[in-house]
């Protein structure tokens, strides 16, 4: 579960997020929209803790993520919008790294290590150094990565950036069976066909506030008050 | 096209110098105030050991130039080691070449851009320091300073233009011989070469066979120096420099400004070539290096042992942060090529030191002047590892560092990793200095232990607090942005970090002078000084050590806190 009561991120002048409240409950698949700049990325920076906000709390897993950082991150799973990794670190290396920070034991992540490989089809490349990798195979290995550890939320920033579709539909699968299994998830993108085809709930941020909030179901409601189309309603509640 | 670039750079470089934001105002003037201090103490340092070497010990006005051209052979060498270092990094693994090529521009056009980009950018330091220890060379002689910065525009700038055309060739020559027999190979044999050459120097150059020499000649001795310069030597521009100085000093200007000239047209000359080489060959070596660096990397995929699948002693966390480090160290060629280097140079200073012979000394300031400069040294050569290693170790976590941020560990924890990791062999060579450095006290002392155990303790604190300053300071000034190590320990923030630790080592050898030079009276002279105990000192620099290893924990705890 993720929750955020009165969020405020004000850089200088600039308030990047104002005053956001909102709740993921477990099992839910969030889609967080809004156009470049509208606070999406600050918002999950402040869940994972590489943002302290100005204002407000944000709790996962009944952890605050300001007084409790440790017992907070134990149950994320995070994947950034680019995905930095350790040039000179194999992607084997990389999961290792990652499995140790959560504290699981060699053998356990010998075996979790092995089904992630498989499962992303990382293949060979998983010995190489990540300086070499595609894009595409170092998004394979951030998510690889953030489920290591069985999180209870996932939170994901532009899954699909750099990958191929088979990687695209490898990664939605992983996605929607991860939230049937109860994990909370709050994915930011611009695809809105990915957003409508996953999200149990939609979410559209715009000038840092939260200007839309619907269910699959209200969506369509909204959606026949214009042409029928997601990006029509999408293009009305970001106009200002 | 190069201008159009050239603007675009000055501009950027303007706007990220001269930032208005009132942090970047308080850091300005707070770097201004240190610097100028550098600047200040260069100036003093340049203008006491000149007139210390003339007045004081009546060395001559030749053997003071044939010193000062030793000298500025090792700032040849040194100049050109880091050139050929930092320039592969800028020439072929930056972004903004992989940018530029992507742009109708002439390679000759990006060589260039990227070649004075590396020079100016890396050598503004040694530039400011070049200039201070010649205008108080200079004072000694009273020059005007018009006459200085003429020198520095015409003589020093070229010097050092001179050696990175030089070590931008062997670069090249590198990357095209590493393309046919291997990088390693290439490496290998470049190191023995200089070795070799810095050997045959020193040894046809050695100062105590040339003092040996010229004791014939006593009293000689200056006006048959020249002669017992070794023939070879006329050809290094570092003699050029020295003889222009040394003809200078005797104002006798038509002897000196053929070497001016010399350098000048040589210095053309092998930009010229440097250029054509360029021309013909950088886009191709560029080409090359993408080939090098998966072939350098093919021992990596090996089991080893700081292999993660391995079990450790350690908890997990501290065991993965650690093999990450010592992975990732030993991966990046700039970083263990330079640790070699230096680890190489810390060898060549302590076997020469541990055998300085006093006991033909009878001279009691030399005992404490020799125990001095090695003491000094010492720490200077601690403060330079720990801020060519220790300083870029925050930084460097790159943008990747968001994988531990957002992991479940006390970012302290991960402080200390990296202090441990930084301080552990920054500590160990720090004791060999020391211990190597004090040996030649123990025979001229009757067997004393007093100052190698002072030696011993100094050590300690001064890896300490050079370590805990170099990397909260690296914290405080990390830019996540910047991948090459040597950079990152050469911006504004790095050169901060370093003079603020030459003023600790300087406050640190003020604080030993009394009891120390008390210590040499008493066992020379069996007379008994009133002043400060070693002891007392010691406890005083341990206090202040403390202090400033605190400070620099504490802004480097916050600094990996703040937001990413």
């Amino acid at each position: 579960m993720i929750e955020l009561k009165g969020v405020t991120k004000k850089f200088g002048n600039l308030t990047a997020v104002d005053n956001l409240t909102l709740s993921i409950p477990q099992g839910e698949f969030f889609g967080f929209l809004g156009p470049n700049g509208a606070g999406k990325t600050t918002t999950i920076k402040m869940i994972v803790g590489l943002f302290a906000p100005t204002s407000g709390s944000i709790v996962v897993n009944d952890y605050n993520i300001q007084s409790h950082p440790i017992e907070a991150k134990q149950s994320i799973g995070y994947v950034p919008d680019i995905p930095f990794l350790y040039e000179k670190l194999t992607g084997r290396e990389f999961l290792y790294l990652i499995g140790g920070l959560f504290n699981i034991p060699k053998m356990v992540l010998n075996k979790r290590i092995s089904e992630l490989i498989e499962h992303f089809e990382i293949g060979d490349w998983v010995d190489k150094r990540t300086e070499d990798y595609s894009q595409g195979m170092k998004q394979r290995i951030t998510i690889a990565a953030a489920l290591i550890h069985h999180p209870k939320a996932i939170i994901i920033d532009e899954p699909l950036i750099g990958l191929d579709p088979r990687s695209a539909k490898i990664v939605r699968e992983t996605l929607h069976h991860q939230s049937k299994n109860g994990v909370s998830i709050l994915m930011s993108t611009h695809s809105l066909a990915f957003a409508e085809e996953l999200c149990d709930r939609i979410g559209i941020i715009n000038n840092g506030r939260l200007v839309m909030c619907d269910t699959r179901e209200q969506l369509q409601i909204q959606k026949a008050r214009y042409d029928g189309k997601f990006e029509s309603v999408f293009l009305e509640v970001t106009k200002q | 096209m190069l201008i159009h670039i050239l603007r675009y750079k000055i501009l950027s470089y303007i706007k990220s110098t001269f930032d208005r934001r009132f942090v970047s105002i308080v850091r300005g003037t707070a770097s201004l105030f240190v610097f100028g201090g550098f600047a200040y103490i260069a100036y003093l340092f340049a203008l006491e050991a000149t007139s210390f070497m003339l007045d004081h010990t009546h060395t001559g006005l030749y053997l003071l130039h044939t010193f000062i051209s030793m000298m500025l052979f090792v700032f040849f060498i040194a100049v050109n080691l880091g050139n050929i270092i930092v320039s592969y990094s800028t020439l072929y693994r930056s972004m903004e070449v992989k940018f530029l090529l992507t742009k109708p521009i002439p390679f000759i056009h990006i060589f260039i851009l990227k070649f004075l980009d590396n020079f100016f950018y890396s050598s503004t330091t040694l530039f400011l320091g070049a200039f201070m220890m010649l205008l108080g060379y200079g004072s000694y002689f009273g020059y005007s300073i018009y006459y200085l910065v003429g020198v520095m525009f015409f003589v020093f700038v070229p010097f050092m233009f001179l050696s990175a055309s030089l070590a931008v060739l062997i670069l090249m020559t590198i990357m095209k011989l590493a393309g046919r027999i291997g990088f390693r190979k290439v490496l290998a044999g470049l190191f023995a070469i200089y070795l070799l050459f810095t050997y045959i120097f020193f040894d046809l150059s050695n100062p105590t066979k040339l003092i040996e020499n010229l004791n014939r000649f006593i009293p000689n001795m200056d006006a048959y120096i020249a002669q017992s310069i070794p023939e070879f030597l006329h050809y290094l521009p570092n003699q050029w420099v020295a003889e222009f100085l040394y003809y200078s000093a005797r104002n006798d200007m038509a002897n000196a400004l053929p070497y001016v000239g010399i350098l000048l047209t040589v210095t053309a000359i092998v930009f010229g070539v440097c250029l054509i080489v360029a021309h013909r060959f950088y886009y191709r070596s560029w080409l090359i290096s993408l080939k090098v660096q998966p072939a350098v990397q093919g021992s990596a995929e090996r089991k080893h042992f700081f292999d993660f699948r391995s079990r450790s002693m350690f908890s997990t966390q501290i065991e993965v942060l650690l093999k990450k480090e010592i992975l990732i160290f030993f991966r990046e060629t700039s970083q263990w090529l330079h640790l070699v280097i230096m680890l190489i140079l810390t060898g060549l200073f302590s076997i020469s030191a541990s055998h300085i012979n006093l006991m033909r000394v009878h001279v009691l300031d030399m005992h404490l002047i020799t125990y001095l400069v090695l003491y000094a040294f010492g720490g200077f050569m601690v403060g330079a590892l720990a801020l060519r290693f220790v300083f870029p170790l925050i930084g460097l976590e790159g943008q990747a560092f968001w994988s531990l941020r957002t992991g479940p560990i006390k970012q302290s924890k991960i402080f200390m990793v990296k202090f441990i990791i930084g301080f552990l062999p920054v500590f160990i060579i720090a004791e060999y200095i020391a211990i190597s450095s004090n040996i030649p006290f123990i025979k001229v002392t009757g067997a004393s232990y007093l100052l190698l155990w002072f030696g011993i303790f100094s050590s300690f604190w001064i890896s300490l607090t050079t370590v805990a300053l170099n990397l909260g300071f690296g914290g405080y000034f990390a830019n996540y942005f910047e991948h090459n190590p040597i950079r990152a320990a050469s911006t504004q923030g790095a050169t901060l970090t370093f003079l603020i630790t030459i003023i600790y080592l300087v406050i640190i050898l003020a604080l030993v002078f009394m009891p120390i030079s008390a210590y040499f009276t008493k066992a020379f002279m069996s007379r008994n000084s009133p002043i400060i105990s070693i002891e007392t000192a010691g406890v005083l620099f341990a206090v202040i050590s403390c202090l400033l290893s605190a400070f620099g924990l504490i802004i480097g705890l916050r600094s990996i806190r703040r937001d990413f």
